[in-house]
């Protein structure tokens, strides 16, 4: 088995430069700031940043840097880069060794050698000594996800929100958990929950909009697609469902109200071109022709 | 920073009006010291200090609207607007790593070492 540690340092001595990040130590700080606090998972960039800029110059980050040990820690796991994980985790434990923060993350890079067996044990211990630990749970919840023990993960995911029924992260993954069961009512249920807690997001609207629409329940989808293109005209999905459902409405109805939503549909057809039309800007106007086409398509096949 | 401003007469209305608010408070503070000094009873302050102190606080106010610029519009999903479903998706909390970054990332130097030794 390998020594870690000291693959850790070997690698940073005899690097070679694999590419050319021309960032100052100024720059790479923030652009790590802004990867934090807007929760990108871009875990190649951040690497490559950490081994091209930082880890020379890691006394410049000041108190930044256990963020960021943090940060390039998951980041590493996520590419698969165990030493460099390693050394991160080394460095925090060095300095917090009491924290559960960073037994955490050991339980994460158990977790990404595929040894679940001992991850689940580091979690258990932590919710031993802290019953109402979240991440715990959580990355219990993860660990059944990976090991594709769905049907487990949802029943612990629903014990979970019983108590902490405001954590919208959880209701989108028990969303997308049902959702993967085909378990549309159940989804539906659960993005209804993000939506009551944050009811100007466009996305939760447009996500909604799309489970209704693969239950074939076209009316209250054209609803929630109608009222996230309302929140963000921009929302290219939410139009195309609109558009969509719609569309599908027309053939199923009669009289005044086959009229509307061929005007809906005519509508929502009309601001897709649109924002085509603006992105692609004048030098290719003809590309245009290829939305209005596919437009044309989706009509004939829906009626 | 007043000799790198773009000038406009907005800003003269702004600077104009500050001035003579602070003239007009002067005066009032002298023209209490003069009643001490002379020992009349404070009641009003002369009319012309009034309407000096309300008129360029008008001046000042317009100038400050026209200088500010045009009202932005208060969009409750402002924020969410530039970003993109991918990254709202994104739940931390729950990553898991057994997906293709291992293929796609890990480290080639590694692997050939491995198959070598």
């Amino acid at each position: 088995m390998r020594n870690r540690k000291s693959r850790f340092l070997t690698q940073f001595l005899t690097r070679k430069d694999k590419m050319a990040y021309s960032m100052s130590v100024a720059e790479a700080k923030a652009f790590l700031r802004k990867v934090r606090e807007d929760q990108i998972r871009c875990s190649k960039k951040i690497v490559d940043i950490w081994e091209e800029v930082l880890v020379k110059n890691s006394f410049s980050l000041g108190e930044e840097v256990w963020l960021v040990y943090e940060q390039v820690c998951l980041a590493a796991l996520d590419c698969a880069q165990l030493d460099i994980a390693e050394g991160c985790y080394q460095a925090l434990k060095a300095q917090f060794p009491n924290s559960l923060r960073v037994r955490k993350l050991e339980g994460m890079i158990l977790e990404a050698e595929e040894e679940y067996d001992r991850a689940m044990a580091i979690y258990e211990d932590i919710l031993e000594k802290d019953e109402t630990n979240a991440i715990a749970t959580k990355r219990i919840i993860a660990i059944l996800k990976a090991q594709n023990k769905i049907q487990d993960a949802v029943e612990k995911l629903n014990k979970y929100l019983k108590e902490h029924s405001l954590d919208t992260e959880a209701w989108l993954e028990l969303c997308d958990m049902y959702l993967h069961e085909l378990d549309y009512n159940k989804a539906a249920f659960c993005i209804e929950e993000c939506i009551l807690s944050n009811p100007h997001n466009h996305l939760y609207h447009q996500k909604l909009g799309e489970i209704k629409y693969s239950q074939c329940e076209y009316q209250e989808a054209r609803s929630y697609f109608a009222h996230a293109a309302k929140l963000n005209p921009n929302n290219m999905r939410a139009l195309f469902g609109l558009h969509l459902s719609a569309t599908n409405l027309v053939s199923s109805q009669k009289g005044t109200q086959k009229t509307e939503n061929a005007r809906h549909a005519a509508w929502a057809a009309k601001q897709i071109k649109d924002r085509y039309k603006t992105q692609l800007g004048k030098n290719r106007s003809g590309d245009v022709k290829i939305v209005e086409d596919m437009l044309e398509a989706l009509k004939m096949s829906s009626s | 920073m007043l000799l790198t401003m773009a000038w406009s007469v907005n800003n003269l209305f702004v600077i104009i009006g500050l001035v003579s608010l602070g003239h007009a408070a002067y005066s009032a503070t002298q023209h209490r010291t003069y009643l001490r000094l002379t020992e009349q009873e404070f009641t009003w302050l002369p009319a012309d200090i009034l309407a000096q102190c309300v008129l360029s606080l008008l001046l000042t106010c317009y100038g400050i609207v026209q200088v500010s610029g045009e009202f932005k519009d208060i969009r409750a999903a402002g924020e969410l607007e530039n970003k993109t479903w991918e990254t709202l998706s994104n739940r931390p909390s729950f990553y898991t790593f057994n997906h293709r970054g291992k293929a796609l990332y890990a480290d080639m130097e590694d692997h050939m070492q491995e198959d070598v030794s």
